[in-house]
């Protein structure tokens, strides 16, 4: 407990400004239904256009749907894609880079032939044009009728992988040959032991930087692919929807269409940043040069 | 030769690699919920045109001799000819690549020079006003969607101050200047988060070699201050130049959203068109032309590291 | 008795640990080198030999800087000096060659490139004459055919080789003063002797001062005038080499001496010194000695003792042999 305190005690101010930030944003996403002042797709014609007021705090659009209530369930989307893609990279990229390393030999340089291989897909490009192919229409899986973003999901998790398989694999691949593992290989230690106890966890802090720092990319690819339409549909609110509707508001003069949504994003994505950064620098500062890009 | 080998072994590799994912782009472009036939012959055709349509084209084939024929095409800088206009794919290419590689190279010249100069000028003084403003900045630039600064840029540069179009574009022929006044804001917004992320790998980079051991030597030695950071640059180098070449191809992608912005007939607009017209030759040349200088943009940040390292350069 | 070359005075170096305190890790050290005496500075890691002499270099990295005493050189106080003026003096009148040779020379330049602009740094010359005495120091040092391997890199050198070049470096524009910071430590044992042999070589013909530090005594020895004992950041003994080796008076010293095996010595059990040195922060307000020191007194606990000149040997001990 001391430790962890101590620990914690060098996450400094922005350390715990995007932790606030995170949290806040998650907050409001689950808790949207319930914290929105008005219903976020509800079109009301004689309301439309309002300037931020007591009632509408940061203003109505077009259609006089609430902006501030849109933001909120537009987190909903943002934070879902950002986290659902995270989540589904980690899971290919961690269990690829776990078995490449522990499995060894050929086994190991084909696996990792494909992720380099995925690792050279252009994120944004092949987003917009899968998308652009299969259609904008909900997925039919089963009984189960999925909205567009699932796609997004999907597209952008696979394309994350490489980046965990990368992490893993360095750090299961020291792990595996060290002499630790080999000792519990000789008391008997079971492959699902040494995964879970001795390999996973030590590339556990790692892998939580990169996430923190993905799910950042993650939703500025989801607003982008929605600002183009091919992510969130219509009328549901998401804020590159929002963004993309405001755009004949930058010479009619109602700011807040435009900078409220914009704002909402870069927020959200300066928090997981600098939750990021904070994250790394706790685990290990020394990694500092493995900086990300999209 | 050791050198040799391993640049032909990269090449090879990077060849393979784009092989591999250009089929599965191939068979990804054909996954769509309609076949070409029917997207260009409607929906009131008839089986046995649609059967005609596909021989006459070479649809019925499977897919693997598709691709190596269209491979064989693109091999000879042929993209072929769209089922849905008519048109011919490499010509569309050609028209649009070059509005795009305009915005995207004034983009990447920023976001190298000013990326380096920013994280080279922090790592010099940590603890400094640059590295401060730098360490607040680049967090900031990280975090703000290029397409957003785009809409910000315009109403504040274009609608307020009235100093640049809003948005369309002319091309270098129609003169430097006016060339300039279309490409500047559409590549600044695109160069903000690149040279956030360039300077922060620069200054991290940059500040790790201060510390080594041989830039002790160098000024135990007592060399001039310059010749310190010269001798320390030069080994701060390989990771930066990597980052770069990956965020030159990333560049590409983010310019097609930019440039919907800001109205510009780049490849932006034919992408989108190949979509809305499910144009998919169109597409995969566009996608696969991306996917070629993404690859090759890594491939040449290896082998310009591989020329830095004198290891590998005299390696006999 | 011919002025000090360098004088070192009451030489305070300490860093910042953890908020506002300050921590000292030499605690007032003085210490004169003679011009063309060779000097050994002998301690464990952590006795703050290497952290002094990088302040003498005011080369202090990682937040350490020197917090009191006089560094003069030829009369010059360096601890005040611009480092612009640092900067003329490195390498041309003092020069510094440190541990790990592997690691010290940049590897993405070749090694003439490195020698040639120390001495352009430093002398108005042509980058062309510059090679030549580039090749000239290679030689010195036992480079052979050193004009040929001018154009070739670090990596393609062994341990040894690479720190003859550091050396090479060093001497390149004859420097008064050579600090060498355990320059063996990280060769082979065979490579250790030749290393050391090259410098008491340079010392003669150049008429170099030198500093040499060391943890291992015997080695120090063997090319030394004088050994500087340090522990806990204080000097405890400093004596004449062979007043060292023959009869060391400082409890730690003979303890020291003890921890070598000897070659001529039948084989024995290998001795080391019971317990560890002090932490940093955590000194005892006495002897930092004290709580490893066979011959503690109560006194010793309690107070530093003050350090005592006696025919030519200084002295810090309440109990001495």
């Amino acid at each position: 407990m001391t430790k962890l305190r101590q620990a914690l005690a060098i996450v400094d101010w922005s350390g715990w400004l995007g932790a606030a930030i995170v949290v806040a944003m998650v907050g409001a996403a689950v808790l949207a239904p319930w914290i929105a002042p008005f219903d976020p797709v509800a079109v009301n014609i004689e309301d439309r256009l309002t300037a931020p007021d007591a009632v509408h705090w940061l203003g109505t659009d077009q259609a006089g749907r609430d902006v501030f209530s849109r933001i909120l369930f537009g987190a909903r989307a943002s934070l879902a894609v950002g986290i659902g893609a995270v989540l589904i990279g980690g899971l290919i990229g961690v269990s690829a880079g776990i078995f490449a390393a522990y499995k060894g030999g050929l086994a190991e340089l084909a696996v990792m032939r494909v992720v380099d291989a995925v690792a050279s897909i252009p994120l944004l490009v092949w987003a917009i044009a899968i998308v652009g192919v299969l259609g904008v229409g909900p997925v039919q899986v089963g009984p189960l009728s999925l909205p567009n973003e699932v796609k997004i999901v999907v597209l952008v998790g696979c394309l994350f992988s490489p980046v965990f398989a990368r992490v893993t694999h360095a750090v299961a691949r020291r792990v595996v040959s060290a002499d630790f593992v080999k000792a519990r290989w000789l008391q008997g230690a079971g492959h699902w032991a040494i995964v879970t106890g001795d390999v996973l966890p030590n590339c556990l802090s790692p892998i939580i930087v990169q996430a923190t720092l993905l799910v950042a990319i993650g939703i500025v690819v989801e607003a982008s692919v929605s600002f183009v339409g091919l992510g969130v549909q219509p009328p549901a609110a998401s804020w590159g929807t929002m963004l993309s509707d405001a755009r004949n508001a930058i010479y009619s003069g109602e700011w807040w269409l435009p900078v409220f949504p914009g704002l909402a994003i870069s927020i959200t994505v300066v928090g997981f940043n600098l939750l990021g950064d904070a994250v790394r620098d706790l685990f290990d500062p020394r990694s500092e040069a493995r900086t990300l890009v999209a | 030769m050791v050198l040799v080998r391993a640049v032909a072994g990269r090449v090879l590799a990077s060849l393979g690699t784009l092989l591999i994912v250009g089929l599965a782009l191939f068979v990804l472009t054909r996954s769509g919920p309609s076949s070409p036939a029917r997207i260009v012959l409607g929906v009131d055709a008839t089986v046995e045109q649609i059967r005609d349509f596909e021989r006459v084209n070479g649809l019925d084939r499977s897919l693997l001799a598709q691709y190596g024929d269209w491979l064989a095409q693109v091999a000879r800088g042929e993209f072929g000819r769209s089922f849905v206009t008519g048109r011919d794919v490499a010509a569309e290419i050609v028209n649009a690549l070059p509005v795009t590689l305009s915005i995207v190279l004034t983009a990447f010249a920023i976001a190298v020079v000013f990326g380096g100069a920013l994280g080279t000028a922090a790592a010099l003084r940590p603890g400094g006003v640059v590295d401060r403003l730098s360490r607040f900045g680049t967090v900031i630039g990280l975090s703000i969607p290029a397409f957003w600064l785009s809409i910000l840029m315009i109403r504040v540069f274009a609608v307020d101050l009235r100093w640049l179009p809003p948005g369309g574009y002319a091309p270098l022929s129609a003169g430097l200047v006016t060339h300039l006044q279309f490409v500047a804001m559409p590549a600044l917004s695109l160069a903000v988060y690149y040279v956030a992320v360039l300077a922060r790998m620069t200054q991290a980079s940059l500040q790790e070699t201060l510390r080594s051991d041989h830039v002790r030597t160098a000024r135990a030695m007592g060399l001039p201050r310059r010749k310190v950071v010269v001798y320390a640059l030069v080994n701060a180098l390989p990771p930066v130049v990597n980052l770069a070449a990956l965020s030159f191809g990333y560049m590409f992608g983010w310019a097609l959203i930019i440039e919907q912005v800001f109205n510009v007939p780049g490849l932006s607009r034919a992408l989108l068109n190949a979509i809305s017209q499910r144009d998919f030759l169109l597409l995969q040349g566009i996608v696969f032309l991306f996917t070629a200088v993404f690859i090759l943009a890594n491939l040449s940040a290896d082998l310009v590291n591989r020329l830095l390292d004198p290891r590998q350069r005299t390696a006999a | 008795m011919t002025a000090p070359l360098i004088d070192i005075q009451d030489l305070r170096v300490g860093f910042r640990a953890g908020g506002r305190r300050m921590v000292e890790a030499v605690r007032g050290i003085s210490l004169a080198v003679r011009p063309g005496e060779a000097v050994g500075i002998v301690g464990e890691s952590g006795s703050g030999k290497s952290l002094g002499m990088l302040a003498v270099m005011r080369l202090l990295a990682g937040g350490a800087r020197i917090t009191g005493g006089r560094i003069l050189f030829d009369g010059e106080d360096l601890a005040a000096a611009p480092e612009r003026r640092m900067a003329a003096l490195r390498g041309r009148d003092i020069a510094m060659v440190f541990q790990d040779p592997q690691s010290s020379l940049n590897p993405a330049l070749s090694i003439g490139r490195q020698i040639v602009d120390v001495v352009v740094a430093h002398q108005a010359v042509s980058r062309g004459r510059a090679a030549e005495i580039a090749v000239d120091a290679l030689e010195r040092v036992g480079i052979r055919d050193a004009s040929a391997r001018l154009g070739a890199y670090p990596h393609e050198f062994s341990g040894g080789m690479r720190q003859r070049v550091l050396i090479a470096m060093a001497i390149a524009c004859r420097p008064r003063l050579l600090i060498a910071d355990e320059p063996t430590t990280a060769l082979d044992v065979t490579v250790q002797a030749q290393i050391v042999d090259l410098i008491a070589e340079l010392r003669r013909d150049l008429g170099l001062a030198v500093l040499f530090i060391s943890h291992n005594l015997q080695l120090v020895a063997e090319i030394v005038d004088r050994v500087v004992v340090l522990y806990g950041g204080k000097l405890v003994e400093d004596a004449d080499v062979f007043a060292i080796e023959d009869s060391p008076r400082h409890p730690y010293t003979r303890l020291l001496k003890a921890c070598v095996p000897s070659l001529t010595a039948p084989p024995g059990p290998l001795f080391a010194i019971d317990g560890a040195p002090p932490r940093l922060g955590a000194m005892p307000p006495g002897c930092p000695f004290a709580p490893r020191c066979p011959r503690a007194l109560p006194r010793c606990a309690a107070e530093m003792p003050p350090l005592t000149v006696e025919d030519g040997r200084r002295l810090a001990c309440w109990n001495p042999q």
